[in-house]
């Protein structure tokens, strides 16, 4: 609740200083609130107490692992803060707006991790997408932004409605939206109500729709094109951790029944292996770089519904395999805001490695931890995420790996412009502190998790 | 007059059930089918209108305020959603000098 507290007040306080017109104000706010935020979360975990006890709603319970899931959102948040910054170096205008937003944007994430009741559930869900449809709008000049904004837009409110549907007739067959007492209610029930079973698949639909699993997949390439590059990492990873572990313990623990869990996991099962092929396939085929990263990203959301049929510490093997994902997509984002390539082709990226020596490498690590290659973290996430399925589910481990295959193809292409030489001299690419120190976060995070694995497992 | 027999006639959840559903299909329909944005917003407050339809009935049948209370929060969120949307339509229309959903396509390669 404390850091809950903190990350909407740095927000607020953000939104206000705005009025100086100095952006580094409105950053420096930001990033003091998420560092406070961070430090409040890990002095809790270690100490076991909330600074401010009284304030407390039954609703919301920020146990060990929610508060695990909210320091990844917002360690992830001041990294996507710091490489949002350039952007406001040469037009200072919105920064207030911008950096506010994606505040209140994490608040609703960590609102999505700790509730236990559907209302705040629903009202994280919609703190989270809202601003969201405004970020992704934030570039007011270029009407790619726009068009990304308004479909996000519309597609996010249609899942919003059919979620809201299905919930409605879970609500009928439980006659409750606290997550416990829905829990018991379908445990004592005798046959399963096929109302509750409607709306179990209805809110899984919505749940494929935002995570943009296929074959509801169809808005997140364009979207993520569209949108200013800081926020497409936002979309990559903050919502996606939040939406993946909110709709985890929504499944896991209320509809996890026997016959229940068979009755939508076969759906899902569907649904992983449309969506491993259709990420994969469509991904060899593109030449926009952020394209590229959508389609990857679809894959990586295929990889991470496998933690819906398998079984063991499914929420820690979800905040490891999302949060290095999370490093890794910030990390090669942070190295497209730096190359700055106007038609943010793959092929700017070419002769990096003699334009900055030190960002090329941070993209080859964080191509490297994508497609899963030793010793970055992605590899270890991997590791885990696939161990954890295979007894479960063996044959979607085997196709899962034979999709890991084919991905390596797409990253080692991108990999292998960024080493080769360019064909005539380029400038010298110059990098602010900022964009250095997130880098390095970056870079850190994507390696060093590597090496602390022994000590988590 | 009406309105008087239809309650003595006695009407079930069931009724409620179907006109919800009803009402929602129309909805997603509209979403699918139609090609003019503000159309399409308003498919989707269809939407969350049955939805609203749907939890106050079963919020009755059980005779407790949690479906009414949460029909105010999806109240309270469709405007806030209705809102941004419109933000967003209006910036678009300053672009294209239209809410055709047909002529935002720049994004396709």
């Amino acid at each position: 609740m404390d850091a809950l507290l903190i990350v909407f007040a740095s927000g607020l306080i953000s939104l206000f200083a705005a009025f100086a017109k100095k952006p580094w104000l409105v950053v420096g706010s930001a990033m003091a609130g998420l560092l406070a935020a961070i430090i409040v979360i890990i002095g809790q975990l270690q100490t076991g107490k909330a600074f401010f006890d009284f304030l407390k709603y039954e609703g919301l319970a920020f146990d060990q692992v929610a508060l695990l899931f909210s320091l990844a959102i917002c360690v992830l948040t001041l990294l996507i803060v710091g490489i949002g910054y350039e952007r406001f170096k040469e037009n200072p205008v919105h920064t207030g707006e911008y950096i506010g937003l994606l505040l209140f944007s994490a608040t609703g994430a960590m609102i999505m991790t700790a509730y236990t009741d559907m209302f705040m559930f629903f009202l994280g869900l919609e703190i989270l997408s809202i601003p969201i449809y405004v970020m992704a709008g934030s570039n007011k000049a270029d009407v790619r932004s726009s068009e990304a904004s308004l479909k996000y837009f519309l597609t996010g409110s249609f899942a919003t409605g059919v979620f809201l549907f299905g919930l409605a007739w879970v609500y009928g067959a439980t006659g409750t939206f606290k997550l416990q007492e829905i829990q018991l209610k379908i445990q004592e029930m005798d046959t399963l109500s096929p109302i509750l079973m409607i709306g179990v698949l209805l809110i899984m639909a919505s749940f494929i729709f935002k995570v943009g699993a296929a074959p509801f997949h169809f808005w997140s390439p364009d979207v993520y094109d569209g949108a200013p590059p800081a926020v497409t990492g936002f979309m990559a990873s903050v919502v996606k951790i939040a939406a993946f572990f909110a709709f985890l313990k929504m499944f896991a623990f209320c509809f996890g029944r026997g016959e229940l869990y068979d009755f939508w996991k076969g759906a899902l099962v569907v649904m992983i292996v449309i969506t491993l092929f259709v990420g994969n396939l469509s991904a060899l085929r593109q030449v926009k770089f952020k394209r590229l990263l959508a389609y990857s990203s679809i894959t990586h959301v295929g990889y991470t519904l496998l933690l819906f049929v398998s079984q063991g510490d499914v929420a820690g093997t979800l905040w490891f395999y999302m949060f290095s994902y999370g490093f890794s997509i910030v990390g090669i984002i942070a190295v497209a805001i730096a190359v700055n390539d106007s038609e943010d082709r793959i092929e700017g990226l070419r002769g990096l490695g003699k334009r900055n020596p030190f960002l090329a490498i941070v993209g080859i690590v964080a191509l490297l931890s994508l497609a899963g290659i030793p010793p970055t973290s992605g590899f270890f996430a991997k590791y885990i995420l696939f161990s954890s399925a295979w007894e479960n589910a063996s044959w979607l481990v085997i196709i899962a790996l034979i999709n890991s295959g084919i991905s390596i193809y797409y990253y080692l292409k991108v990999l292998v412009t960024i080493a080769s030489p360019a064909e005539q001299e380029q400038e010298k690419i110059k990098l602010s502190p900022l964009t250095i120190a997130v880098l390095t976060i970056a870079l850190v995070g994507m390696l060093g998790f590597s090496f602390i694995l022994p000590f988590l497992y | 007059m009406l309105l008087a027999t239809l309650f003595e006639s006695g009407v079930k959840i069931e009724h409620y059930m179907v006109l919800a559903t009803a009402l929602f299909v129309i909805g997603v329909f509209g979403v699918l089918y139609r090609k003019n944005a503000i159309i399409l917003l308003m498919c989707i407050e269809l939407m969350l209108n049955a939805v609203n339809l749907l939890l106050v009935a079963f919020s009755t049948y059980f005779g407790q305020a949690d479906g009414q209370l949460f029909v105010f929060f999806i109240m309270v969120v469709a405007a806030a959603e209705a809102t941004v949307g419109l933000s967003i339509l209006v910036l678009l229309y300053r672009n294209t000098r239209s809410t055709d959903i047909r002529l935002f396509n720049k994004l396709k390669n």
